[in-house]
């Protein structure tokens, strides 16, 4: 334990499991991105010889996995504008005003990370059937917007309360408008939180899985949606490479975040990501 | 929420001179521009998940509740709890106690190896414990397949090793499910034990070791009740979102390990019984009420109990 002096042995020991925890973490993605690479997509690993024909495959002709693609991404912009929209005013709101019934609403905002998706998916589903929406990329991004909200409004309530409210006050008081106030300050000053936001509603789509599965039709089907499909009914080794991209696709968005953070000067301590408001847990007691 | 409260200010029933003073208070209140700037940006969101979350969970409830002939019935419920539907219910709750157990001591013993590293070092590591939960869990789950097939890698690695038994069946069934969610629930408990573990403070464990405690007594007197609220909100946590859970069941499961949400999926998808389907939803999310619940009252009673510790 921390502070005491630790025997040899057990700390050789706490070394040698951690790094097999961390292992068991990271060898899933390291697999999928090596079998993609090989030669023979179920194989032996590591694979004997290596090819980009999977990759290739992806974008023959008959293949389903461009549709699917492109679907998931105008899914996936339509969810980060929705979320950014409903961020910023609920931000502002829990963060910058008076609110009656603030805990209520706080609470609301975060319930969807809580709920079982199952349910979420389910009412959704029972919404959008009769209203004969299913198939349609707006029916999935609100439904998406469910559950990147959440997100989008801890970041930026996190955001908003490292602006000092006196350079807005002292605006105001020099005579800008409401709006200038927001365009000139708090927005400038709020940049770096709000890429974050977009990029984590986006990923938070681009990845979701259930909700597109109840919300989707024969022919508008999303990437995760399709693996899925592959996974369990048809054998496409193809599947792989859509694998290896979509961990490439959250990699680089990671590293969009800590690349904006360090740019908008977040120096503290918090290791390279703002674990706790991106772990999508309302962690602890923080509803008051 | 906000809304109503707007709706309900300007309704003043009785004569003017009996406003009781709360209403008073709140026109005030509503009056100052402050408060009318929250109400105008707390809007969108309240409006939106009323109609895209509160709405559509409401709807769920009421088809749980509805016969095929009209009325009110409960008997979507029974057939929940009876045969086949009942198994799946228990193995749910198994399968989600099995994983959050696994996940809570593997992410106590890392968060705790994690705490006692120098910064550098401890960012680094967390950063392969975040990394991968932004990942999507149907990819991670696609390796641990390729990973624990017959002639995956784990087997291979332990045939090599002429483990006794070797290879050993580790897809769909309860190992590899357990094995798959584990690794996608990970992530959420060493950060939420991190979090606390930062927050202990060194001084007292050296303050009690000063005092001539042996290693186990200090880790049961004073470790453990420090960090015992963050494991019991992990736990709890943990637990309900596997209740939920269907990616890594459906695709590493044996038919034993269907969980509710499969069954879900499968009644909507394939059987059209969306009341039975519903009825489930809502288990599940009584189920989850009642872990929020567990958590908040043992926070207030831990609270109590500090709480009489300082003063005696």
């Amino acid at each position: 334990m921390i502070g005491l002096r630790s025997t040899l042995t057990g700390r050789i020991a706490l070394t040698v499991f951690s790094a097999l925890i961390l292992l068991f973490l990271a060898l899933p993605i390291v697999v999928i991105v090596v079998t993609s690479f090989g030669n023979d997509a179920f194989g032996s690993f590591p694979p004997e010889s290596w090819t980009l024909s999977w990759y290739k495959q992806l974008f023959a002709d008959g293949s389903k996995w461009p549709a699917a693609l492109s679907l998931s991404a105008l899914v996936a912009a339509l969810t980060t504008v929705f979320s950014l929209i409903l961020g910023m005013t609920a931000a502002t709101a829990l963060v910058r005003s008076e609110l009656p019934l603030r805990s209520a609403v706080y609470g609301l905002v975060l319930a969807p990370l809580v709920i079982p998706q199952v349910v979420v998916a389910l009412g959704l589903f029972l919404l959008f059937e009769p209203a004969a929406m299913l198939g349609s990329p707006i029916a999935i991004a609100l439904g998406h917007t469910v559950l990147a909200s959440p997100i989008a409004v801890m970041i930026l309530m996190a955001t908003l309360k490292g602006i000092d409210e006196r350079l807005e006050d002292a605006a105001a008081s020099m005579g800008a408008s409401r709006l200038t106030v927001a365009r000139r300050i708090t927005f400038p000053l709020a940049m770096p939180g709000l890429v974050a936001a977009a990029i984590f509603s986006f990923i938070t789509s681009f990845d979701e899985f259930f909700i597109s599965q109840f919300l989707s039709s024969v022919d508008t089907v999303t990437l995760p949606v399709q693996v899925f499909n592959v996974l369990q009914y048809d054998v496409d080794p193809s599947v792989t490479a859509v694998s290896a991209l979509l961990i490439a696709v959250a990699v680089v968005a990671l590293a969009l975040v800590g690349v904006v953070r360090r740019l908008g000067g977040a120096g503290r301590q918090d290791g390279l990501l703002p674990t706790e408001t991106t772990v999508g847990l309302p962690a602890g007691s923080e509803t008051s | 929420m906000a809304g109503s409260v707007l709706t309900t200010t300007p309704a003043r029933t009785g004569p003017p001179t009996v406003v009781p003073p709360p209403v008073s208070r709140l026109r005030r209140a509503l009056a100052d521009r402050r408060t009318r700037f929250g109400l105008f940006n707390a809007a969108p969101v309240v409006i939106y998940l009323a109609i895209l979350f509160l709405y559509p969970i409401f709807s769920t409830l009421l088809l749980s509740l509805k016969g095929e002939k009209g009325g009110w019935t409960l008997h979507w419920y029974a057939d929940a709890f009876q045969g086949a539907n009942l198994e799946i219910l228990l193995s749910t709750l198994r399968i989600s106690a099995e994983t959050s157990l696994l996940s809570l001591v593997i992410g106590f013993l890392l968060a705790s190896a994690v705490s006692r590293l120098k910064p550098l070092w401890a960012g680094l590591v967390m950063l392969v414990v975040v990394v991968p939960h932004f990942i999507s869990a149907l990819v991670r789950t696609y390796g641990w397949i390729i990973l624990l097939g017959e002639h995956g890698v784990v087997n291979n690695v332990l045939t090599d090793l002429h483990f006794p038994g070797a290879p050993f069946q580790l897809l769909y069934n309860e190992v590899g499910v357990v094995i798959g969610t584990t690794s996608v629930m990970l992530p959420y408990t060493v950060l939420l034990l991190y979090a606390v573990m930062r927050g202990v403070d060194r001084r007292l464990l050296a303050a009690a070791a000063s005092m001539g405690a042996g290693r186990i007594t200090i880790f049961r007197r004073v470790y453990l009740p420090l960090v015992a609220p963050g494991l019991v909100n992990a736990g709890v946590l943990c637990f309900i979102l596997c209740l939920g859970y269907y990616l890594t069941p459906a695709l590493m499961g044996g038919p034993k390990q269907t969980m509710v949400a499969s069954l879900i999926d499968e009644q909507v998808m394939k059987q059209n019984q969306w009341n039975g389907a519903s009825a489930l939803g809502i288990i599940l999310l009584l189920l989850t009420f009642a872990g929020l619940l567990l958590l908040r009252l043992l926070k207030s009673a831990g609270e109590a109990y500090r709480k009489r510790g300082a003063t005696s």
